[in-house]
């Protein structure tokens, strides 16, 4: 059979030039170089051909498959651009998109985690425990004495159930997080590195910077050879990474029960500003309370600190009223 | 504390500027909270901290600036006391309350102003000036921190002194002209009739040093930092004498005090002493206990390197009696009024704080890793937390106590709760046993401030006398996805917070197939409404709140939904481990099924009889739509299209073998349920 390949080529340059969509574009593969499409054609006549004709009639066909391979590749292109305009037409693109609103995380559940992720990136381990306690975790263990101010009902909210391990005793909620380190300590051997998130409980009338319901972070770092130096490393460290490397810190001396020494962290933002702000409490954990959790005299010593989340937010974001947190109000929530 | 410069400088030399002092003093443990220069003195206030009862006082603070500063501290002298020819008639009745109580009766002193030098001391911390006599109390109370008290001899009844505790009805006017009802907790002074002072809190008006007392009893003890605690906040009465012996008195000052006033009443009041007594409980004071401690226990504890010399001149000048051994071991005997030093703890507190806590060394810990892991509590709140955030709701922190009229507000009022004993006010007096008064608290607040759309959430812990359980709660109104495309924004229904909840248990690894709904009969609930059961345990609630519960909360105009899940079982409940599954590249073949059918079946029992067909090629059934009106076979009928997902795992489904199946599961369904093919 003889082909005729420069009409073809007319005749294909002819249809490719009406190609406008995708359809057409597919019709005119389909037509040339489909199964049963013209070009498969051509190469199946090379095998009655005779052995002179052979080589040009190979050369012909193979030219003629680039040629119409080269035109498909050319019009897709083209169909494509064509899309695109037409779509730029179509929409406003400056409208707004919809999707679901994103729920926001309580800021003060953001400043748990943050500084809680802290400490874990430094091995600590995150636990917690029940806000409802007995008087000897919250108080007895903590070397605060019976007769102390705190335990009375004035500092301390008692709820009514009794101790199931002391009967002429109340539960009470936890005036601070700190008994989970007792709970910790009695139930674990060191080394032990723990920060402990959560609620706590005071009977203080509300206004702008009191609650009697509020957060504490507690930390608790347990080993055979823990030192003063550690305390003021690893505090300066979570100081740094938390409020960042240009502020100015200063370990205060100060009075807990539960350690000795003890101190309290004050930092200032402003540059030769002297206006320090008191951040946390902190020291090295009291013999008193190794005693209290039953570990050996003299073996261990440790390092205990604890932060109230609400004050170190307010300070961070400058919110001035501590009862936008329970609140709750969309707007507020919705900021963080 | 208010303390005076002037006034320290009378024991210890201070060179530096106030400001540097007030710097020092706050980083040797006595905050410093104000400065002010007051007619030419400074005056600090500073926080003492309460295990430092010995530095409420000029000379404990100046005790603590010599130790800061490295100067010499010098004590006032008291010149030598002529010797009383007679006992004053003293009885201490209640010895718990009382452990020493010396009385001295001076004669024929005469009242007038106190001296200048002793009045601007005085006045420069705030007191004023009263009488010679009350004035060099006042003084001596701040000097040396014992608080004294003078009566009118002459109007002592009897002229007697019975510490005891005051009798039921026993009333007393104290100096400030109030009358106190008093009671036997209550640790009165009483001459032979009836109570003269309050013990260790304020004096009798009757008894007060006036300008016609002629002959005084001065009174200087030692009275239980307890019981005058105790006293004080009963009577909602506290005074410069309360505040130090709440936090405690030192026993020798009782003595020491007493014999500096009588020195300076004396010397500015003439008279003479002619009655004296010191009655002391015994067997109620200890003596210090020894304390040894090697410098390298000091050292290794506070990561130093400190010198003999350094720690044994800090020890020196805070009036510790120290000796110590060529092996470098200090023997330690705290002074009396160092209450608060017991252990070698306490040892290595004192070189930190006087060296200054900003000098001493840092370092990290190595921290080891210890057998101790995060619970699974945790991770799977915070994953709980991801997916209702993806949902849109935003999480709360509300207060756990709430009121009666809350939960009666919430048709609760029967639920098992957990009272307060001492609440703060009514508002509060239990423990909530339940999010939803504190999640409808919180929409009605939203909704009064003009926020219409809210979709809330807490993972918070709910309180019964059986302790606590942490629960989570959803609560919406509104629109949850305004989309400006449709016409109609839908308001959320039932079908949206058990979508939501739903997405809790598939987040988190649950199948659908375990977790189940029942319909209710919660009383804050309107029709729309189940329980929730994981493995057929009841987990939760979801539903749609009834109005009278939204009236009672004044919320107005909305309907809400809400969802309780108890967490404690959720993280119970069996995770199944994660486990690949091969990804079927063979073809889905789907069909719709169009039926009608009664409306009192619920969709489960459609699910059922589909799955319990016995093929393995049914892959997924969904309600695509659900259709109520017209061209149904009657009015209790209801039109439902589904789709049935049919794939094999083996190969690709012939047509045949997808028609038998899909057909035999729609007779199923004509057959148990009567439903009809539309």
């Amino acid at each position: 059979m003889a082909w005729d390949f420069q009409t073809i080529r007319n005749q294909a340059q002819k249809e490719a030039d009406s190609i406008c969509d995708n359809t057409s574009l597919e019709s005119f593969r389909i037509k040339y170089l489909g199964k049963k499409g013209l070009i498969p054609q051509v190469y199946a006549s090379l095998s009655t051909a005779s052995k002179e004709d052979k080589p040009l009639l190979g050369k012909n066909a193979n030219e003629l498959k680039n040629f119409i391979s080269g035109l498909i590749e050319e019009k897709k292109l083209s169909v494509k651009d064509t899309i695109n305009q037409s779509s730029k037409s179509n929409i406003d693109v400056t409208l707004p998109g919809v999707a679901n609103d994103l729920g926001h995380s309580h800021l003060l559940t953001q400043t748990m985690d943050e500084i809680c992720g802290l400490f874990e990136k430094l091995g600590f381990i995150v636990q917690e425990g029940p806000e409802i306690e007995t008087e000897f975790n919250n108080f007895d263990a903590l070397n605060i004495p019976s007769n102390h101010p705190s335990r009375d009902g004035f500092d301390t909210f008692y709820v009514d159930q009794v101790d199931p391990g002391d009967k002429d005793k109340k539960l009470l909620l936890r005036s601070q997080t700190s008994p989970v380190q007792i709970r910790v300590m009695k139930a674990n051997k060191p080394p032990l590195a723990v920060v402990v998130p959560g609620k706590v409980y005071r009977p203080d009338a509300v206004d702008a910077s009191h609650s009697f319901m509020f957060h504490q972070i507690e930390g608790l770092l347990v080993d055979q050879d823990i030192k003063f130096s550690h305390l003021k490393g690893l505090l300066t460290t979570f100081c740094n990474r938390f409020f960042g490397d240009n502020i100015k810190m200063r370990f205060r001396p100060h009075f807990f029960p539960f350690t000795e020494p003890s101190a309290e962290i004050d930092i200032s933002w402003e540059k030769g500003k002297k206006d320090w702000l008191e951040i946390m409490g902190c020291g090295m954990v009291h013999p008193q309370v190794f005693k209290a959790v039953g570990y050996p005299k003299g073996k261990y010593t440790g390092l205990a600190f604890g932060l109230g989340v609400e004050r170190i937010a307010m300070l961070r974001y400058g919110i001035r009223d501590i009862r936008l947190f329970y609140e709750n109000d969309k707007r507020f929530l919705e900021q963080f | 504390m208010k303390i005076s410069l002037n006034w320290i400088k009378d024991y210890v030399e201070v060179k530096i500027p106030p400001g540097s002092l007030a710097d020092k003093l706050t980083m040797a443990g006595l905050e410093v909270e104000n400065v002010s220069l007051v007619r030419g003195d400074t005056i600090f206030e500073v926080e003492v901290t309460p295990n430092r009862p010995d530095c409420l006082n000029m000379i404990g603070i100046a005790r603590e600036i010599s130790a800061v500063l490295n100067k010499e501290l010098a004590l006032p002298r008291t010149g030598k006391l002529s010797k009383a020819d007679a006992i004053c008639d003293i009885k201490i009745e209640d010895k718990k309350g009382c452990l020493r109580y010396i009385g001295t009766v001076v004669e024929n002193i005469s009242i007038q102003q106190a001296p200048k030098e002793l009045l601007k001391r005085i006045n420069s911390l705030g007191l004023r000036a009263i009488n010679n006599i009350v004035d060099i109390t006042n003084f001596c109370l701040l000097e040396t921190g014992q608080p004294l008290h003078a009566f009118d001899y002459d109007k002592l009844a009897g002229g007697r002194i019975i510490v005891r505790r005051a009798k039921d009805g026993e009333k007393i006017v104290t100096i400030d002209d109030i009358e106190r009802a008093l009671d036997p907790s209550i640790l009165v002074i009483a001459d032979a009739e009836k109570p003269v002072a309050i013990a260790g809190i304020m004096g009798g008006k009757e008894t007060e040093v006036t300008a016609s007392t002629r002959n005084i009893l001065l009174e200087s003890a030692y009275f239980d930092p307890i019981i005058v605690r105790k006293a004080s906040r009963k009577l909602g009465l506290s005074s410069d004498s309360s505040y130090r012996f709440e936090r405690g008195v030192d026993y020798p000052t009782v003595e020491n005090c007493s014999n500096r006033a009588l020195s300076l009443i004396l010397k500015e009041a003439g008279g003479k002493i002619v009655k004296s007594s010191d009655i002391k409980v015994t067997g109620r004071n200890k003596a210090a206990k020894e304390i040894v401690i090697e410098k390298e226990k000091i050292d290794s504890f506070l990561g130093t390197d400190t010198s003999v010399t350094q720690c044994k001149n800090i020890f020196d000048k805070l009036g510790f009696d120290v000796k110590v051994d060529k092996q470098k071991v200090f023997t330690i005997v705290p002074p009396s009024f160092r209450g608060d030093i017991v252990q070698e703890v306490d040892i290595i507190e004192e070189v930190a704080r006087i060296i200054g806590y900003d000098n001493l060394p840092l370092s990290m810990p190595s921290i080891k890793v210890s057998n101790i892991s995060e619970s699974k509590e945790i991770q799977l709140r915070k994953k709980i937390k991801q997916i209702l955030m993806a949902q849109g709701c935003s999480e709360t922190v509300t207060y756990t106590m709430i009121s009666q009229k809350n939960l009666n507000d919430s048709k609760l009022s029967d639920i098992e709760k957990l009272n307060i004993v001492n609440p703060l006010s009514q508002d509060q007096e239990m423990m909530r046993p339940s999010l939803l008064p504190s999640m409808l608290s919180r929409v009605q607040f939203n909704l009064n401030r003009g926020q219409k759309d809210i979709s809330l959430f807490e993972a918070g812990k709910i309180y019964t006398n059986k302790g606590e359980k942490e629960t989570l709660a959803v609560i919406m109104t509104g629109v949850a996805l305004r989309d400006w495309r449709k016409l109609k924004q839908n308001n959320v229904d039932f079908i949206d917070i058990k979508g939501i909840v739903g997405k809790v248990f598939s987040g988190t690894g649950i199948q659908d197939s375990a977790v189940s709904y029942k319909i209710s009969e919660l009383p804050f609930f309107a029709g729309e409404n189940a329980q929730i059961f994981l493995r057929g345990k009841k987990i939760g609630a979801v539903g749609r709140i009834c109005q009278e519960v939204l009236d009672a909360w004044d919320i107005k105009g909305a309907s809400v939904v809400f969802a309780e899940v108890d967490l404690e079982s959720f993280y119970s409940g069996s995770f199944s481990k994660k486990k690949y599954f091969p990804v079927i590249e063979y073809p889905i073949v789907t069909r719709d099924i169009s039926l009608a059918i009664k409306k009192d079946i619920l969709f489960d029992e459609i699910r059922n009889i589909v799955f319990n067909d016995n093929n393995d090629i049914m892959h997924n059934f969904n309600l695509i739509e659900e259709y109520l009106g017209e061209n149904l076979p009657g009015k209790e009928y209801k039109g439902l299209v589904c789709s049935c997902k049919y794939q094999s795992k083996t190969g690709t489904l012939k047509e045949e073998e997808v028609t038998k199946v899909h057909e035999r599961i729609c007779q199923s369904l004509i057959d148990k349920i009567g439903a009809i093919r539309r």
